[in-house]
């Protein structure tokens, strides 16, 4: 039985290679069917934002980019409820569909992971 | 980096025959670079070709092997979306294979 | 299964620390390596919320990144070098490096 694997993912989309490589990793390891789940934390949850032009920075679609995770068989997807609401995004409609946790929750889940990677 | 010619153009490949530019795809490129791997275009090539395409378009990555079972299932049914199916129109690497034909970047995820 | 969190970013211009807090169990352990050392400076509300950790989680600091920046760990870290560090490692189920 494969290890699970939590990715934490708490840079903003455009800020440096973070958030890509937190996403890169969830998508290799989902291509090779390993049990994967990805939180988005602190600035990482700006990822979630609906409606970004990447192309405006000569920048990749991360966002679409990350609606792929599911057919990669990366169907745990999380976000800080708590993230989220300090940076305006606590109601919003986001781009990915994410559970969001309370700070209690977060704790539980990262208990239930074999291994935990933050970027 | 190599060069493909096609109706009196060329067209620039990369070192594993991949377009450079993605802009130069066409239906006569496909038939030329599926010809360079000794392979004839089907109906159901072209059917999971245009999958690929639809999936580039949603996604903007080129998926491996596995997600691109998971959405011929999604979008085709079953007995297209399976490994078998696409391992037999493709070589036995759909993934690779199939994302040069549609003119796809080459999947990263893939060994 | 506890984890040991490593931090390695002052917590004066980043908020690994505070996140870090509010989501450790019971079990887990912190170490401080590299700037994220400076949370032991005294008088700061980072220090007060370390001490305000149950004393289930264990505080670690890395001795040379202390020395380094003249800081003396209070008496709730304990001190520790990189052998230590290694063996740390190896104590928790999952470590956490905060990059």
């Amino acid at each position: 039985m494969s290890k699970s694997l939590l990715i934490i993912s708490r840079q903003a989309p455009w800020s440096g290679p973070g958030a890509r490589e937190a996403l890169d990793i969830a998508l290799a390891g989902g291509a090779f069917d390993l049990p994967i789940g990805m939180l988005f934390l602190d600035d990482g949850v700006f990822q979630l934002s609906a409606g970004q032009q990447p192309g405006q920075l000569q920048q990749k679609n991360l966002g679409a980019n990350l609606q792929a995770l599911p057919m990669f068989g990366v169907e745990e997807l999380y976000a800080s409820q708590r993230s989220l609401s300090e940076r305006g995004l606590g109601d919003s409609e986001l781009n990915l569909a994410v559970q969001r946790l309370d700070d209690s929750e977060l704790t539980a889940l990262l208990e239930r992971y074999d291994q935990v990677i933050t970027l | 980096m190599s060069t493909l010619n096609v109706g009196g153009r060329d067209i620039a490949l990369d070192k594993d025959g991949y377009l450079i530019d993605l802009q130069d795809w066409s239906r006569p490129i496909a038939e030329a670079l599926a010809a360079a791997e000794e392979l004839q275009l089907s109906d159901d090539h072209w059917e999971i070709l245009d999958l690929l395409r639809a999936f580039y378009a949603e996604f903007q990555l080129s998926p491996a092997n596995r997600p691109l079972i998971k959405y011929a299932a999604l979008k085709l049914g079953t007995d297209k979306g399976n490994s078998l199916h696409l391992n037999r129109l493709f070589k036995g690497t759909p993934a690779k294979l199939a994302a040069k034909l549609a003119g796809l970047p080459k999947p990263t995820n893939c060994l | 299964m506890a984890t040991l969190h490593i931090l390695s970013h002052s917590p004066f211009t980043d908020s690994r620390l505070a996140s870090c807090l509010r989501l450790l169990g019971a079990g887990d352990a912190l170490l401080l390596t590299g700037d994220a050392v400076y949370a032991l400076q005294p008088g700061t509300t980072n220090l007060q919320a370390l001490q305000l950790m149950p004393a289930s989680v264990a505080l670690y600091a890395l001795d040379e990144d202390l020395a380094a920046r003249a800081l003396q760990a209070p008496e709730r870290a304990q001190v520790v070098d990189y052998p230590e560090f290694v063996e740390l490692c190896t104590r928790y189920a999952k470590v956490n490096s905060w990059l």
